[in-house]
């Protein structure tokens, strides 16, 4: 394969344009960094077992509480799940979902609130059927982290997520809120 | 909505997709030993029972379909060349 080489002239604070690259560029970083991950991601279990679910996790919660820093604090569930939704952007693409029996999407449950969430584009699932590599492993951590930091962060409260079903097409997760946490 | 598909000449009857739905939308149809949609208003189109089937027996119509950037553009650029 030949490799185009870029040349131009540099000075500090000046990056020539032409490093930005091209939609080909950004699409072989992607697979590089998509093979990345994955491989990371089992080696991790490899050496860590079951605690490398808690440390992405960790890691997770980190971005979460970072970058729902910015976004406004409220104490409505619904307010801060569209907030989020704008921050995850369309790579993180999810929706609140609810069985057709179920009234509304949130259940109360003493000082617990209760909402499932259906997330239909994720870099994640993307990232491990790249790698050949079964969804609900530590990868899939970094993202309940997020949630989960991004939402105690704006809403100030404890939170929990769990895995309802992964499918390769879109993931039912479960988020619960307690108002008394924290 | 979700609207699913069966095409019953594919069907070979061995009930995974009733036993993967995780929002039983499927059930067996004894009488003609094929899967029946029964709850379509429950599909969140996870796509686990197309994962599952091994006779590529459903289509699921009017659904998100997730993005899926692992796919190699080059590759498929050559593909839809050849085939
Ligand atoms: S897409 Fe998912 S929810 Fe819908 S019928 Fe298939 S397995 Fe069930
Ligand atoms: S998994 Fe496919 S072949 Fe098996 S019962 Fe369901 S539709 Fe029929």
């Amino acid at each position: 394969m030949e490799i185009e080489e870029i040349r131009g002239t540099f000075k500090p604070e000046l990056i020539p344009k032409e490093t930005g690259g091209d939609l080909d560029d950004y699409e072989d970083a992607l697979h590089v960094l998509m093979k990345f991950m994955g491989s990371m991601s089992s080696a991790l279990e490899q050496v860590s077992g079951r605690g490398a679910n808690a440390i992405v996790y960790q890691a997770g919660k980190r971005m979460g509480h970072e970058s729902a820093k910015m976004m406004d604090k409220t104490d409505n569930l619904e307010k801060a799940l569209d907030e989020m939704g704008d921050v995850l952007g369309h790579e993180f693409y999810f929706e609140k979902w609810k069985p057709s029996g179920q009234d509304s999407y949130t259940t109360q449950d003493g000082d617990q609130v209760v909402v499932k969430l259906l997330f239909m584009d994720c870099v994640v699932r993307q990232t491990l059927r790249r790698t050949g590599l079964p969804q609900k492993g530590p990868l899939c951590y970094l993202l309940y982290g997020y949630m989960v930091g991004a939402v105690e962060e704006v809403m100030d409260i404890k939170g929990k997520i769990d895995i309802d079903h992964v499918g390769p097409n879109a993931c039912l997760k479960t988020l619960t809120i307690t108002w008394s946490g924290k | 909505m979700v609207n699913i598909e069966i095409d019953e000449d594919a069907c070979v009857g061995c009930g995974s997709c009733v036993e993967d739905c995780p929002n039983d939308v499927y059930e067996m149809d004894e009488t003609k030993n094929k899967t029946k949609v029964v709850k379509v208003e429950d599909c969140m189109a996870c796509l686990s029972c197309h994962e599952i089937c091994p006779a590529q027996a459903m289509e699921h119509q009017d659904i998100h379909v997730a993005k899926r950037l692992y796919i190699d553009r080059k590759v498929n650029y050559e593909l839809d060349r050849i085939i």
